[in-house]
């Protein structure tokens, strides 16, 4: 069978004594940066870039893959910790990971994460030495009107994320959209909302706006009262999921890992939708959904293996097309192209010991990631016996570093205290941050892929019900919308019941 | 030297703070320029083509220099601020420019409000490359030349990516409309890589790309490349005609030099120049140019003051024409 | 059965959110619109600050009718806002003058203040010990191109 002996020659490679090695300085270096609340993979790989012109080709692409997936399962400890995603796709896993933190249950929050990305690392290792080339094509199928489709069901889909008021968590949502407006409009260039501020011609910084809404607001609240409240838990529980946790998780780790596999081939932001799509799903499945945003298990274990799960198959337009999904895998092109490949759908035919040596490795890495962090969860939750008043400032300072390091942008700084502020205001208000962040990381997508669709189609709205992928979208939107407002409408109804007997 | 800067870095680690108080007080005479490192600013993400270059040549010119070449990536308004960053730093040649096409020809014409002056604000240093970009079709597009582009463009609407508003590649699909007498749609994307997949996928049937990221897409057949933007072929890709030979005198390509604020002494400025010179020289360096499809130039600072003029004034009826502007 | 109160967070929760609409639509107004079918840079955001406008209008409205009981706001940090909030500022403002090293001991002091339960001498030394790990680390081990001292100093 060719795919047995495809990865028979990547196995071969990558376990090699010094491509093992690589991959352990990799996965190592990623939690290392994961775990600091604020700094980014991005910088890191752009920092370690010129090393890698000493490496082998395969070395090098072998430990930069290593950070990569190394910081996105580290930022998740932090996500858990002390509720401060460094990417958009942990700021899921704050949302319950950190209620289960201060019930004491940080430890299995943090050891089904881990299990939950292992599984789902594992399963979308094979979908991608399986079917890479395959789901390229229909990856190429998705253009502007698809993607508008998808972001919309995204966006219907977010607001099941609230765990209070619907309207409060619709105008989250839309006032996310608004912000992820600022910046130059990408089809004349015109300012918006950027206060005639050119650093923000870009848009706003991503992590600026996470750390300030999730981290720095949770930072002033637990500031509030410092008296009478005990802020973390410093009894911490049980380090080890019991046998119910590990039956409670097995649905979300499966039904995670399908999402994120087939979102995260989606090259335009599908990996960004995979672990808000899980949370959704799990929520809506889920028999007591008043547990989620209250510590429920499965918004962890879910969201968690459908972000690792899309990390990997978003390797796959990398891979087969040389397209990057995101900068991290810019870099890892510019490392190719450094090393002479020229990155293109014959990587995998000339190249094929560096091909399937990176799939391997990203299985022996995920392998590592598990062996590593399960004994470092102990350490981890010792941490929150520090005392608040000597983490905080701790924080503070790492975040600082961290928003900075992204782009040196000063400007991204005040955009974190002026997000910390808003963040707590919010939470005075009892708004939440997640649809807010959602919206902030769809709303650009959404409009440029609006556009676009438009201008190509010739102003042709039909286009979004003529092309099949983007009706089915549409279609499953509605379907969406439906199951979350009828049993809101039917409460409502009850409630007016209520209030008229009353 | 690896050895050696090896040796220094685990000096540095042991003996920190000490260190970095003796280095910031040796006495900023410029006759032992440099004594401390050099920040190379890039105006652009980590990842693109001229960070690339900025990163290997960095790592080059540290070699020549004996002090580390810092690269630090300030991206963000089509490299306006990277720009304005150095334009607004001390001129002692301790903070210097990775500029491109679009710093210093592009930007300065197309912003409402200009940040900075492209000549006045800037001791130019060396011109390092040339990459040549590339007018590719997707394979089922019925035009085998640039011609018959034309001829096809003038038959019915279509439409052409490029990395984005303003940028060198969105004008020079603006430079080729102008000069074929055509109409075809612009869609910007936020960078090649977008763009290159939505050619890839059919969605848009002609690109404007940077040759080296659309090069392993042409070599293997997923994209047609019908012409290289430079006024002669390309030694990567001889079969591959130049825009030229259809449409006389079309000639854009990016390019990338190296620039340090005004003011910085004459003589610094010599000695960055000879060290980006022997940088290029190398051999290792070179082969990596070749990857990126890059002309190697390593010009003196008067060539590439002169380049500077020379793009200005062959761009401004471009931006003009095409009514680009941004505030 | 409790009947209809006013909650004041959520009457100033929608009007925050109808103000934030406000400023939203007054920036908007200096963009073109264009058509629904060739959208112009002002299109979406003028479409979503009217939505946003309604949806604060709903929940300021409803804020009337409530039947939940109304959540006390609870204390406001007033402290962790003075210091907390300035500290990247800080640090935005003196990376490049001052330099990584000096800029980041003030942050971490400045952040330190912030609770009342930290003693002068504890902050500094703990300022100090962050910025030590943080110079090694970021500084010399990963090799972020900050100056550790900046023009600013004399030396």
């Amino acid at each position: 069978m060719e795919f047995l002996s495809n990865l028979a020659l990547g196995f071969s490679v990558a376990s090699s004594l010094e491509n093992l090695t690589f991959c352990l300085i990799g996965v190592l270096l990623g939690t290392l940066i994961g775990v600091l609340p604020g700094i980014g993979a991005t910088a890191t790989i752009a920092m370690l870039l010129p090393i890698t012109f000493q490496l082998e080709p395969v070395s090098s692409l072998i430990m930069l893959a290593g950070i990569y997936y190394g910081a996105q399962y580290g930022g998740s400890t932090t996500a858990i910790l002390i509720n401060m995603p460094g990417e958009s796709s942990s700021a899921v896993t704050a949302i319950d990971g950190y209620q289960m933190a201060r019930k004491g249950r940080a430890g299995i929050a943090l050891a089904v994460a881990a299990i939950g990305s292992f599984f789902a690392g594992t399963v979308s290792t094979f979908l991608v030495a399986l079917f890479a080339p395959l789901l390229t094509t229909v990856a190429l199928k998705f253009g502007s009107a698809e993607y508008f489709s998808l972001m919309v069901l995204g966006l219907i889909m977010s607001v099941a994320l609230a765990h209070g008021s619907v309207l409060k968590a619709l105008a989250m949502v839309v006032l996310g959209l608004l912000l992820g407006m600022v910046g130059s409009d990408i089809y004349d260039g015109t300012p918006r909302f950027t206060m005639g501020i050119t650093a923000y011609a870009d848009g706003l910084n991503f992590v600026a706006v996470a750390v300030g809404v999730f981290g720095i607001a949770e930072i002033l609240r637990n500031l509030e009262d410092e008296h009478d409240r005990q802020v973390l838990t410093s009894h911490v529980g049980r380090l080890w999921p019991t046998r119910e946790d590990f039956r409670a998780i097995v649905g979300p780790v499966l039904r995670g890992t399908g999402l994120g596999s087939v979102l995260g081939i989606l090259p335009g932001g599908g990996a960004i939708l995979a672990s808000f799509a899980s949370y959704t799903v799990e929520k809506k499945l889920s028999k007591n959904p008043g547990e989620f945003g209250h510590g429920a298990i499965a918004g962890v274990a879910g969201p968690e293996s459908a972000n690792n799960a899309g990390a990997q198959t978003s390797f796959i337009p990398l891979l087969t097309l040389g397209i990057p999904a995101n900068p991290v895998m810019a870099l890892m092109i510019g490392a190719m192209i450094i090393q002479g490949i020229v990155p293109g759908p014959n990587v995998a035919s000339e190249q094929p010991g560096l091909f399937w040596g990176i799939i391997a490795s990203m299985w022996i890495g995920n392998l590592m990631l598990v062996v590593l962090n399960l004994p470092l969860i102990g350490l981890w939750v010792k941490l929150l016996k520090v005392p608040y008043f000597i983490l905080f400032p701790i924080i503070m300072a790492m975040c600082s570093i961290g928003v900075y390091s992204v782009a040196s942008n000063t400007w991204d700084l005040y955009a974190v205290a002026f997000f910390g502020l808003l963040g707590y205001v919010m939470g005075k208000l009892r708004f939440e941050p997640a649809p807010l962040l959602l919206g902030f990381v769809l709303g650009p997508l959404l409009e440029e892929h609006l556009r676009r669709a438009l201008i190509l189609s010739r102003g042709d709205a039909a286009t979004f019900i003529n092309r099949p992928i983007s009706l089915t979208l549409l279609l499953l939107a509605v379907g969406v919308l439906v199951l979350v407002f009828l049993p809101a409408i039917r409460k409502s109804r009850d409630e007016v019941f209520t209030e008229s007997e009353g | 030297m690896t050895a050696d800067f090896t040796r220094r870095a685990m000096l540095a680690t042991t003996a920190a703070l000490t260190m970095t108080l003796a280095l910031t007080h040796a006495s900023p005479a410029q006759a032992d320029f440099p004594d401390r490192s050099i920040t190379l600013v890039i105006p652009f993400a980590a990842g693109g083509s001229t960070d690339l270059v900025g990163r290997v040549v960095a790592e080059r010119m540290s070699q020549d220099l004996g002090q580390q070449v810092i690269v630090q990536n300030v991206g963000g308004a089509g490299g306006s601020l990277g720009a304005t960053q150095v334009a607004e730093a001390e001129p002692d040649g301790y903070t210097i420019l990775m500029g491109t096409v679009a710093t210093h020809a592009l930007n300065p014409l197309i912003l409402k409000q200009k940040p900075y002056d492209p000549v006045a604000d800037f001791a130019p240093v060396s011109l390092l490359v040339l990459v040549p970009n590339v007018l590719a079709v997707h394979p089922d597009v019925p035009a085998d030349t640039v011609q018959e582009l034309i001829d096809l463009a003038k038959a019915e609407p279509l439409a052409y990516a490029s990395s984005g508003n303003g940028t060198p590649l969105h004008l020079s699909g603006e430079l080729f409309k102008s000069m074929a007498g055509v109409d075809i749609t612009h869609i910007p994307y936020k960078g090649s890589g977008p763009a290159l997949t939505d050619v890839l996928g059919k969605q848009v049937p002609i690109i404007f790309d940077n040759l080296p990221s659309a090069s392993g897409h042409v070599s293997s057949g997923k994209l047609k490349a019908l012409g290289v933007t430079t006024a002669e072929r390309s030694p990567a890709f001889p079969d591959v005609p130049a825009i030229g030979e259809t449409l006389p005198g079309y000639e854009t390509y990016s390019w990338n030099a190296l620039f340090a604020p005004a003011g910085t002494p004459p003589e610094v400025v010599t000695r960055l120049a000879d060290a980006a010179k022997a940088a290029m020289a190398d051999p290792k360096v070179a082969e990596q140019m070749a990857t990126f499809s890059a002309t190697i130039v390593a010009s003196d600072p008067a060539a590439l003051a002169e380049h500077v003029a020379a793009e200005m004034a062959k761009w401004e009826p471009v931006v003009k024409g095409a009514n680009v502007s941004m505030d | 059965m409790t009947s209809p109160t006013t909650d004041r967070s959520e009457a100033i929760a929608g009007a925050l959110l109808m103000l934030a609409a406000g400023f939203f639509a007054w920036q908007t107004m200096d963009l073109r619109i264009g058509t629904a079918l060739r959208m112009g840079p002002g299109y979406f955001p003028a479409i979503l600050s009217g939505i946003l406008f309604l949806l604060g209008l709903l929940v300021f409205l409803k804020a009337f009718r409530s039947t939940a009981t109304s959540e006390a706001m609870g204390a406001i940090a007033w402290r962790g806002l003075l210091f907390i909030l300035p500290a990247p500022v800080f640090f935005g403002l003196t990376v490049r003058g001052l330099g990584f090293v000096p800029a980041l001991f003030l942050t971490a002091l400045i952040a330190a203040m912030a609770s009342m339960r930290m003693k002068l001498h504890w902050a500094l030394l703990l300022a100090f010990l962050v910025t030590l790990f943080s110079t090694l680390v970021f500084s010399y081990a990963l090799g972020l191109p900050f100056r550790r001292f900046g023009p600013w100093l004399p030396f």
